[in-house]
């Protein structure tokens, strides 16, 4: 008895010095490596604002549901928001499209792209490259957006990413 | 422990007790990640870390008798946590500052936890000596192991790839591109070295030669010790 509540203590022991000296370490690289995972999202929404890292402040919002994060890129002098790109998925042939779009402060698309799409076998890839007659429309003018025939289920999964969007950049971007 | 002694337990972790072609422990990095010499310098000096701190920690922790007489009930899982959590450290420092070489080396950086070397030396040899005859011991086989996978990655992106990727963390990327050798014989890299299998036929083939060359010693030794009869 006495044995097993000695060597139980031992462990511990050791337990809590290794949990102490892991907080410490983690509180040290935590911060370096939350920033250089904001870098490398930030070097992919290049795509679309290819002066993200130096014009913009960026605030990165995780959220819950159809969009898991929201980018806010705010002027480095106003602070105000100019702009939000949103990593949104949805139901489509079989797997999920997700997608990131770019919108501008007046809710107008100013770019898209697809992250993943590989819902429509053998036509997923063709669509990824498909204009579907979004970027400059309002983002939630579902009569400008240009369906695919053939594969018309990922392409209602494209437009409800688009549709989402509509009904979240007002609160990110203040509803310019 | 004097100079000598020191010198030869921190040699024999290169040839004599070789982890990696010896005695045939941490082959699954071994084979995994030896597609660039830059993959397997960063294993080796995540293993360096490890083997020498937990070397020392396991020493530390079974040197004094009385302290000794505590942990020996329970030294595995004692020996699990000290491993484990400087393998942790190791990862989250690697991602950090090393994050190219932390993607590229992926789950073999946590799996350093359950390297067969580690345990290894912490049972085989910490457990029983001073801290600093184990840090040597420990510093002497990961070398031994780093210059393994070296060897190893040398070999298989050369002929594999045709470039030798010393380092690409920094700013500067040192990348030997040796392709006009291939080019100037008329052939191209064997692709074949840059997957799995590739690497089981590198390590057999080191294998191969170094049980040749035991054989041929123990043939020129065997009819010298007939003559002494």
């Amino acid at each position: 008895m006495k044995k097993g509540l000695t060597s139980g203590i031992v462990l511990l022991a050791l337990g809590v010095v290794a949990g102490l000296l892991l907080a410490v370490v983690n509180a040290i690289t935590a911060p370096i490596i939350a920033a250089n995972e904001l870098a490398a999202k930030l070097e992919a929404l290049e795509q679309f604002y290819p002066d993200i890292q130096t014009a913009y402040d960026v605030e990165e919002i995780i959220l819950e549901g159809d969009i898991d994060s929201v980018y806010v890129l705010k002027d480095k002098t106003t602070g105000d928001p100019v702009a939000a790109v949103y990593s949104v998925s949805s139901m489509g042939y079989e797997t999920s499209v997700r997608m990131l779009i770019a919108v501008n402060a007046d809710g107008t698309v100013h770019a898209y792209s697809f992250v993943t799409n590989d819902g429509t076998k053998g036509l997923g890839l063709v669509l990824s490259d498909i204009d579907f007659g979004m970027t400059g429309a309002d983002v939630g003018d579902a009569t400008a957006f240009d369906a695919h025939g053939g594969a018309t289920v990922t392409s209602n999964g494209v437009l409800a990413c688009f549709t989402v969007v509509a009904a979240r950049y007002a609160t990110d971007l203040g509803g310019n | 422990m004097n100079l000598k002694e020191a010198r030869d337990n921190f040699l024999k972790g290169f040839i004599k007790e070789n982890p990696l072609f010896v005695t045939v422990l941490g082959t699954c990095p071994a084979l995994a990640i030896t597609t660039k010499v830059e993959n397997a310098l960063g294993m080796g000096l995540a293993l360096l870390f490890v083997l020498v701190l937990s070397n020392l920690l396991v020493s530390l922790v079974t040197f004094r008798p009385k302290i000794r007489a505590l942990v020996m009930p329970v030294r595995i899982p004692v020996y699990i946590v000290l491993i484990a959590t400087l393998v942790v450290i190791t990862e989250m420092v690697m991602e950090a500052f090393l994050q190219p070489l932390y993607v590229t080396l992926g789950v073999f950086i946590p799996l350093i936890v359950v390297n067969c070397i580690i345990f290894g030396r912490a049972e085989a040899y910490a457990s029983d000596h001073k801290p600093v005859e184990s840090m040597i011991d420990g510093a002497g086989m990961a070398l031994g192991f780093t210059m393994s996978i070296v060897i190893m990655s040398i070999f298989r992106e050369l002929i594999g790839a045709g470039t030798l990727t010393i380092w690409t963390q920094g700013e500067a990327d040192v990348v030997l591109d040796l392709r006009f050798i291939f080019d100037f014989l008329g052939i191209t890299p064997i692709d074949m070295f840059q997957k799995p299998v590739g690497a089981f036929v590198t390590f057999g083939l080191i294998l191969a030669v170094i049980a040749a060359a035991q054989n041929a010693k123990a043939a020129q030794a065997q009819p010298a010790a007939e003559v002494k009869k």
